[in-house]
C-alpha cells in the first residue's frame, strides 16, 4: 500500500514513516502544498495524508484540488486544531477523516487501515482467499495454518492482490502500487517477487497457479477450487486466528537492491503532463508578443512594452528549452534577441516580427506530445537484451550502467512477443538499439530432447532471423549455454554477430558490447576544440561508449602543435573562438597537403545557414548544430571515420 | 546524505521540472525560488549544497542575486551555478571572473543536472 505524506515537519515526517514503514507502507513524502498536489497528481497513491498548516497550499485547500480534479482515494486530515470548526472545514473540503496533533502513531494507523479497508473490494479486517490468509494489523500470513515467511515486498505483493481478489495486476500496476516513486525496478523484479511468492506459497501446500497468470494482462488470484472456500469473508478474526497458528513474517528482510531507475520515461511522462498546463499558460504569454506585433505595425510600441516582450520571450525560450523543443526554443530566441536590441524596433521591422511570432505560436499549438528523442543532452548506446533469464538480466543491469549503456529488456523469447515489446519501447525511447543480444537459455543434451525444447530450439533461430531481417545493420550477439560447432554455425548462418557461452560474465557481456560499438578497424582518434570548458568536460563521457579516444582542447593557440601530437583520425571544431576562429583553422588544415584530407566537423551554436555555407566552403565536411545529443555526434564522427577507411582501402 | 539544491529562478515550469527530474534521478532535495530575494532567503533557512541560479529574472538579477549572497556571512560559502540561457563564450568568461562554480546552458535535461553539478563542483 502506498501512501503520499504532505507534511513539512520533520520531526513528525521521521516519526511517521517510520511508524509506516514498519506496518508494511511505501511513503513518499513531500514537504509543501504544491509538491503535494504535484505527486498526488502524478503517481498512484492508496491514501494520502494531508497536514493542514502547509507551505505554498494549505492542506484545506490542496484536499479541495484533489477533490474538484474528481480524486477519489482516501484523504486524512493532520490538524493541529481541536475544533469544531477546523474539523468541519475539513471534512467539508473533501478530507475522509482528521488526527488531531498530537497523535499517538498507532491510532493514526489504526485510521489508515480504516480507511484503506473502505476503499477496498473487501472490506474486512482480515484478507483470505482460500486457503490463504493474511492479517494486515498483525501482518502475519498463513496458507491452510501453514505460517508464511515472507518478505517485506513479498507481502506487500500479496496485500496488493488480496485486497482486489477479482482483478488481474498488470505487471505496470503492481510496480506502481507496489514501489515508491524514488525506485524504478525493472518488470523482471516484479515477475522475480511473484515467482518468490508463488514459490513459498507452493511450499505451504497451495496449488502452483495460486497467482496465475493471465497472458498478455497480468496476474491474478485463481478461484479457490473448492466452493466453500470462494472468496470466504472472515467476520470473526479471533478464532481464525486461534486455528490458524500463524507466524510473523520477516518484515525486516531487506529486498535486493532495485535497478537503477527507468528514469527517462518517467521523467517523459512527467514533461508531458507538465506540458499540459505549460501549453496553453505559454500560449496566454503569446498575447503579449500579438499585440506587440500590433503596435509595431501601427508604430505605437513604446520602450517599456518593448522590455516587457523581451522578458516574455526570453521566459518562453527557456521553458520550451527545457521540454526539449529545441526549434521552437530557437524562434524565442531570435524574437528575445530583436526585441532585446538597443534601439526600440521601427515599424519596419514589423512584418519579420510578424512571420516570428506566428511561427512560435504555431509551433506551440502544435506540440501535443514531448517526445524522447527531443530531450536536450547525452543519450547514450542502446543495448537491447532478449531474454527469459531473469537473473542474468539483472546481473548486467548494474555493469550496463557504470558502463554508461542503457539497457532495454524484453523478458520472453518468442520472436514476434520480443519484437513487439521492443518496438513498442522505442517509441517512447525514439531510439533503436544499439546492439541486440539474445540469451537462449535452454540447457538440454542431445540425448534429451523433447518436443517442447526442439520447439524452443527452434523458436530461437527464428527470434535471431526476425531481427536481423528488422534490424539488419545491427551486430547481433548470441549467448547460449551450448557452444557446440552446430550451434556456432546457425548462429552464423542467421546473422549473428559474437558468440559468447552462458556463463559469460555480465562485465566481459559488456565488454563485448562496447567493442562491437566501436567497431575495431576504424579509426578512432578524436579530437575536439572549443572554448567552451563545460561543454569539452562533458563531450568525453558522452563519446566514451563508442570507443573513441578523445582529445579536448580549448586555447586555439596551442591547436598545430597538439594536431601534430596527436594526429587524430577526425576533428571536431567550433565557429566562435577567441583569436582564431574555426572557420581559419580549417583553411589552415586544408591548406597543409597532410592534413587535406582530415575529417572535420563543425559543432557550434550558430544555426543560419551562411555560417553553414561558410563551413562548407573552408573545407568542412560535416556541420552540426548545438546542443547536440552524444548519439548523434558519435553517428556522424563514426560515418566520417568510415568514409575514410573506405577511400584508403 | 542526499544533497540539497536550491534553484532560483522565475520560470514556474522549470522549477517543476528540474526538482522532479533532480529527485527522480539522484534523489536529492530540491528547494525552489521564484526570485533572487525569495532565493536568498531560502539560501540564509535551507542551507542547500548548491544554488542553481538564472542570470536573467525581472527586479533582482541573477549577478545581484549571487553579489547578494556573497555578501552575507551564511550564504557566501554556499557554492553557485549559473543557469543561461546565452551560450556566449565572451559572457561566461564574465561569470568565472564574478567567482561563480560553474556555469550551465540553458536548455538542459534534468536528468543530467545532478551529474553535471556533481562534475563542476568535484563531489
Amino acid at each position: 500500500m502506498k501512501i503520499l505524506l504532505v507534511e513539512d515537519d520533520d520531526l513528525l515526517i521521521k516519526v511517521l514513516t517510520r511508524n509506516l514503514a514498519t506496518h508494511h507502507y511505501i511513503v513518499d513524502t513531500v514537504k509543501d502544498g504544491e509538491m503535494g498536489w504535484t505527486y498526488g497528481s502524478t503517481f498512484e497513491y492508496d491514501l494520502i495524508v494531508l497536514d493542514i498548516m502547509l507551505p505554498k497550499l494549505d492542506g484545506i485547500s490542496l484536499c479541495k484540488r484533489f477533490r474538484t480534479q474528481g480524486y477519489t482515494q482516501p484523504i486524512l486530515l493532520l490538524t493541529a486544531q481541536d475544533t469544531i470548526t477546523a474539523k468541519v472545514q475539513g471534512l467539508d473540503a473533501g478530507a475522509d477523516d482528521y488526527v488531531v496533533k498530537p497523535f499517538d502513531p498507532v491510532e493514526l494507523i489504526a485510521r489508515i487501515r480504516a480507511l484503506l479497508r473502505r476503499g477496498s473490494a473487501n472490506p474486512f479486517p482480515l484478507l483470505t482467499w482460500g486457503d490463504l490468509l493474511l492479517n494486515p494489523s498483525t501482518c502475519e500470513v498463513t496458507y491452510n495454518g501453514c505460517p508464511l515467511n515472507l518478505t517485506t515486498m513479498e507481502y506487500d505483493l500479496l496485500e496488493v492482490l488480496l485486497r482486489d481478489c477479482q482483478h488481474v495486476f498488470s505487471t505496470e500496476e503492481l510496480l506502481d502500487r507496489l514501489w515508491s516513486s524514488e525506485e524504478f525496478p525493472s518488470e523482471a523484479t516484479v515477475r522475480s517477487h511473484i515467482r518468490r511468492v508463488r514459490h513459498k506459497l507452493v511450499a505451504a501446500g497451495a496449488p502452483h497457479d495460486f497467482i496465475a497468470t493471465m497472458h498478455g494482462r497480468g496476474y491474478y488470484l485463481k478461484a479457490p477450487s473448492t466452493e466453500e472456500s470462494t472468496a470466504r469473508i472472515t467476520t470473526t478474526p479471533e478464532n481464525q486466528m486461534r486455528g490458524a497458528g500463524v507466524a510473523k513474517s520477516t518484515a525486516a528482510l531487506k529486498d535486493s537492491p532495485q535497478p537503477p531507475p527507468d528514469s527517462q520515461q518517467q521523467y517523459l511522462a512527467f514533461l508531458n503532463d507538465t506540458w499540459k498546463t505549460t501549453q496553453p499558460k505559454s500560449l496566454d504569454q503569446m498575447t503579449v508578443l500579438l499585440q506587440t506585433v500590433r503596435d509595431l505595425q501601427t508604430n505605437q510600441l513604446t520602450p517599456p512594452q518593448q522590455a516587457q516582450a523581451q522578458q516574455v520571450a526570453h521566459k518562453l525560450a527557456g521553458t520550451l528549452g527545457v521540454f526539449g523543443l529545441t526549434k521552437t526554443m530557437h524562434i524565442a530566441r531570435q524574437l528575445e534577441y530583436w526585441l532585446g536590441g538597443r534601439e526600440p524596433l521601427q515599424p519596419k521591422h514589423a512584418p519579420l516580427m510578424k512571420t516570428l511570432v506566428a511561427a512560435l505560436q504555431q509551433d506551440i499549438e502544435q506540440t501535443k506530445l514531448i517526445q524522447m528523442s527531443q530531450l536536450p543532452a547525452g543519450q547514450s548506446p542502446l543495448l537491447l537484451i532478449v531474454s527469459a533469464d531473469a537473473e542474468f538480466n539483472q546481473s548486467i543491469v548494474g555493469v550496463a550502467a557504470s558502463r554508461g549503456i542503457r539497457l532495454e529488456i524484453a523478458p520472453v523469447l518468442d520472436a514476434t512477443q520480443a519484437l513487439k515489446i521492443t518496438e513498442s519501447a522505442f517509441d517512447t525511447l525514439g531510439q533503436n538499439p544499439d546492439v541486440v543480444l539474445l540469451r537462449f537459455s535452454h540447457t538440454l543434451s542431445p540425448s534429451a530432447v523433447t518436443d517442447q525444447s526442439a520447439f524452443e530450439v527452434s523458436n530461437f533461430w527464428e527470434t535471431l532471423q526476425t531481427f536481423k531481417h528488422r534490424y539488419p545493420e545491427l551486430p547481433i550477439i548470441i549467448m547460449g549455454d551450448r557452444g557446440d560447432l552446430s550451434d556456432r554455425l546457425q548462429v552464423m548462418r542467421r546473422g549473428g554477430q559474437l558468440f559468447l557461452t552462458g556463463q559469460t560474465p555480465p562485465e566481459q557481456v559488456i565488454d563485448a558490447v562496447v567493442n562491437l560499438l566501436r567497431t575495431p578497424e576504424v579509426p578512432n582518434k578524436v579530437m575536439i576544440l572549443d572554448d567552451d570548458q563545460e561543454w569539452l568536460r562533458t563531450l568525453p563521457t558522452l563519446l566514451k561508449p563508442w570507443g573513441f579516444k578523445v582529445t579536448t582542447l580549448a586555447d586555439p593557440q596551442q591547436f598545430w602543435n597538439l594536431l601534430q601530437a596527436v594526429t587524430p583520425d577526425a576533428l571536431v571544431l567550433d565557429v566562435n573562438m577567441p583569436q582564431i576562429n574555426g572557420f581559419e583553422l580549417c583553411q589552415i588544415l586544408r591548406s597543409d597537403p597532410h592534413w587535406q584530407r582530415l575529417p572535420v566537423l563543425f559543432l557550434s551554436v550558430l544555426t543560419d545557414s551562411s555560417s553553414q555555407n561558410q563551413a562548407f566552403t573552408v573545407g568542412a565536411d560535416d556541420y552540426l548544430c548545438k546542443p547536440v545529443m552524444g548519439v548523434e555526434l558519435a553517428n556522424r564522427i563514426l560515418r566520417r571515420l568510415q568514409r575514410v577507411k573506405a577511400w584508403a582501402s | 546524505m542526499p544533497k540539497r539544491i536550491l534553484i532560483i529562478d522565475d520560470e514556474e515550469t522549470i522549477q517543476t521540472v528540474v526538482q522532479f527530474g533532480i529527485k527522480m534521478s539522484a534523489g536529492w532535495e530540491v528547494f525552489t525560488a521564484s526570485s533572487g530575494s525569495e532565493g536568498i532567503q531560502t539560501a540564509q533557512t535551507a542551507k542547500p549544497d548548491v544554488i542553481l541560479l538564472d542570470v536573467m529574472m525581472p527586479e533582482m538579477d541573477g549577478i545581484a542575486t549571487f553579489k547578494e549572497l556573497q555578501s552575507r556571512a551564511e550564504t557566501e560559502k554556499i557554492p553557485v551555478i549559473l543557469l543561461t540561457a546565452k551560450a556566449q563564450t565572451a559572457e561566461k568568461r564574465q561569470f568565472n571572473d564574478l567567482g561563480v562554480s560553474g556555469v550551465i546552458t540553458k536548455p538542459f535535461n534534468s536528468l543530467d543536472l545532478p551529474e553535471q553539478i556533481t562534475r563542476i563542483l568535484h563531489w
